[in-house]
């Protein structure tokens, strides 16, 4: 290095602590960053190709598995997108079944991602924390589908499985714990005033860049913009629902962190609101429970559990177009298919939040400090398998 | 076996080999690195290190860990200077534990007394970032570069505040011989006659030793390990040691100057260096406890921010202290 060069190269991952399965690749003077380029594909993992040559229903979980902590976003707008195609429209009790798994995955989506972001910025606590009350979150999704991550709960025409027995009072305890806990995480984390001094006023992201460059889920909603794929194109049982659609003026880390605080306010309320309303009646379309045969069908209506209808290993889906979106926890998911009316795909596009929302290292980051890198990658609760797909 | 008894109790050898020396130091090294996982996993809702000596609470995780160091390779990249890199992390161990050696355990149990022991154990102290510097440019790592220049710039912003307040007891007590200002403290504890040079110091001192929030110079999620990113083995258990030690030598320090030191002592109990020496340690450990407490409370401050502290509200605070302690032997008519 020459003396006239004053930028020193930092290549910051793949392997590094608190880069997760990316490089970023930036370029700093003295502290502070000139250009940070984030490098990312270390994950890539073809899930659009793959889907070319795999049947329907395999395709469900090949799209949880990109982005672990939001699985039901996935599932939910691929089947939304194949429904669509197949001209089905599920029960109101399967829709219902759908929005409280979503807002389940939410919640502790919302805790995966501020977990990340407190110990990127040194707090362990906050991690720990996160972490753990996470758990009962995922708890409550293993008894209602059987898995704590990769659910594959929704199937064209409805759900897998109904509610357990008893699954509403657990919810509620759950709901209760959170509302109590949540004080706590403001006592020792939010209201922290070393937390306060690293996370206000860095990476601000303005009103209209986050427009322009297309910034999608709670980072936007953190920069003033009341978007929220839930209100603007409701799905599943959210019409029927009455929620808010979380803003913060901000814009900064801090602003990106209060909104998901918030939006799991929210999200418990939208959750109360469910158990509230659900219908009774059926779970999966009446096409398809009319193929499950006779003495299998008795099971089902005897436990709840969905047998798959023979027609679904080789399920055929109409030629055509179709494009769903989904509010997930991270941000709007986007599937679009093209079908030729064979058994696999003609060509699917999934368009996850943290693709879009990739482009932000580089716009937030010029002029902050080194340390300032993680404060910012944190708070956009980027996850790389989910961009590289 | 007499003799031998009579030799290590002999207060030069036990002082710098017993306590407050080596002895003493490895064995707290032990302990409150356990202590401290112990303590932040109490507050994160887990167990923490349980299964090394499961009776009482993995006690002795830390052996080891100590074991594992030992017989770990110590992987000395091609690229470094290595006659810096091998020698520094010893350095840098010996000059923590170095000022250890003027440190009274007792109003007449010392190593040597020296009417500028507070001097020497500060200008000791300060010699141990110096290693740290070394240390991150001879890694040729760009991670250990930063880390030695982060640790560089700590250095200035910290010494010069914790110094003023130290010695602003020095001006209070009018002595800087750590025996006198210990034995100074009979009535009232130096704490409650001058709280704005205590909390100066104690903050400044966990500054120093990069205890959260100021964990800045090995931040792990900016810079891996800082300038220790290329030690692994026993190499880095010495340096990752190294911080501890200065942290319990500081601690010895803030006790006797603020805390009474042995005081207060029963009369007849003064010459058994024991009693004296225990309730020194207590004190020490005490803020040692308090530093490892709040890596559970805190994140970590950016390293504009800590400059920020300490030289716009730290250097100030501690010119005030001095003022304090003018105007107190003013009040009481001179020391």
């Amino acid at each position: 290095m020459s003396l006239e060069e004053r930028e020193l190269e930092v290549l910051i991952g793949p392997q590094h602590p608190a880069s997760g399965h990316m490089r970023l690749v930036a370029k700093i003077d003295g502290d502070i960053v000139v250009e940070l380029r984030p490098n990312i594909g270390y994950v890539h993992r073809s899930v659009e190709k793959l889907a070319e040559v795999k049947k329907y229903l395999q395709i469900i979980p090949l799209v949880e598995r990109p982005s672990l902590a939001d699985t039901t976003a996935n599932n939910l707008a691929y089947v939304m997108a194949v429904e669509k195609l197949l001209g089905i429209e599920p029960p109101p009790r399967a829709q219902y079944l759908r929005t409280l798994l979503a807002e389940i995955n939410r919640i502790h989506s919302h805790f995966y991602g501020m977990g990340i972001h407190g110990v990127m910025i040194g707090s362990s606590t906050a991690y720990m924390w996160c972490f753990g009350d996470r758990e009962p979150l995922i708890e409550l999704a293993q008894e209602l589908t059987g898995a704590r991550l990769t659910y594959s709960y929704i199937v064209p025409g409805g759900v897998r499985r109904d509610l357990p027995q008893g699954f509403e009072d657990k919810v509620e305890r759950v709901m209760r714990y959170l509302e109590n806990r949540m004080p706590d995480y403001f006592d020792i984390y939010f209201n922290n005033p070393v937390t306060r001094a690293r996370l206000e006023g860095v990476g601000v992201l303005t009103k209209e860049d986050a427009i322009k460059l297309g910034v999608t889920g709670p980072n936007l909603r953190a920069s003033g913009v009341p978007y929220d794929v839930r209100k603007a194109e409701p799905y599943a049982a959210y019409p029927e629902l009455d929620f808010d659609v979380i803003t913060e003026e901000a814009g900064d880390a801090f602003a990106r962190v209060m909104v998901r605080v918030r939006e799991i306010q929210e999200s418990i309320k939208i959750i109360r609101q469910v158990l509230k309303n659900i219908p009774d009646g059926p779970i999966l379309d009446e096409k398809y429970m009319k193929m499950i045969p006779p003495n299998l069908r008795k099971q089902v209506e005897e436990t709840g559990h969905i047998k798959f209808p023979g027609v679904f290993a080789n399920l055929r889906v109409p030629a055509g177009e179709a494009v769903a979106r989904v509010e997930g926890g991270r941000g709007e998911v986007v599937f679009h298919i093209i079908s030729d009316g064979k058994m696999s795909p003609y060509r699917m596009r999934m368009v996850t939040p943290s693709f879009r929302n990739v482009i932000l290292f580089e716009h937030l980051t010029k002029g902050a400090r080194v340390a300032d890198i993680p404060a910012i990658y944190g708070s956009l609760d980027y996850f790389p398998p989910e961009a590289d797909r | 076996m007499q003799d031998l008894l009579s030799v290590i109790m002999e207060p030069y050898v036990f002082v710098p080999l017993i306590f407050p020396g080596i002895t003493v130091a490895f064995l707290l090294l032990l302990v409150i690195i356990w202590l401290e996982r112990k303590i932040a996993a109490k507050v994160q809702l887990r167990y923490g290190p349980l299964y090394v000596l499961k009776p009482l609470g993995g006690a002795i995780q830390m052996v080891a860990d100590l074991l594992r160091y030992l017989f770990q390779e110590p992987i000395i990249p091609k690229t470094v200077d290595k006659l810096a890199f091998i020698m520094t992390p010893a350095l840098l161990f010996g000059a923590a534990y170095l000022p250890t050696i003027a440190i009274p355990v007792s109003p007449t149990f010392y190593a040597f007394r020296n009417d500028l022991s507070l001097l020497i154990v500060l200008a000791l102290s300060t010699l141990a970032p110096i290693f740290t510097v070394v240390m991150g440019w001879a890694s040729n790592n760009k991670f250990s570069l930063i880390g030695g220049v982060r640790e560089g710039y700590i250095v200035v912003s910290y010494e010069i505040p914790m110094f003023l307040s130290a010695l602003s007891m020095a001006v209070l007590y009018g002595s800087l011989d750590l025996v006198e200002i210990a034995e100074a403290q009979k009535g009232i504890w130096g704490i409650f006659l001058n709280p704005v040079a205590a909390i100066t110091m104690l903050v400044l001192m966990y500054m120093s030793t990069s205890k959260f929030p100021f964990e800045i110079p090995e931040a792990e999620s900016e810079i891996v390990a800082g300038a220790y990113t290329e030690y692994s083995g026993i190499l880095y258990g010495l340096v990752m040691g190294a911080s501890y030690v200065k942290l319990y030598v500081l601690s010895l320090v803030f006790a006797i100057l603020f805390l009474g030191g042995w005081n207060p002592i029963p009369g007849f109990m003064a010459n058994d260096p024991l009693l004296p020496g225990v309730l020194l340690f207590i004190k020490a450990f005490i803020i040692i406890v308090i530093g490892a407490f709040l890596r559970a409370v805190y994140p970590r401050f950016r390293i504009d921010q800590a400059m920020d502290l300490g030289w716009k509200t730290m250097l100030p605070l501690s010119i005030i202290s001095i003022f304090i302690s003018l105007v107190e032997i003013m009040i009481m008519g001179g020391a």
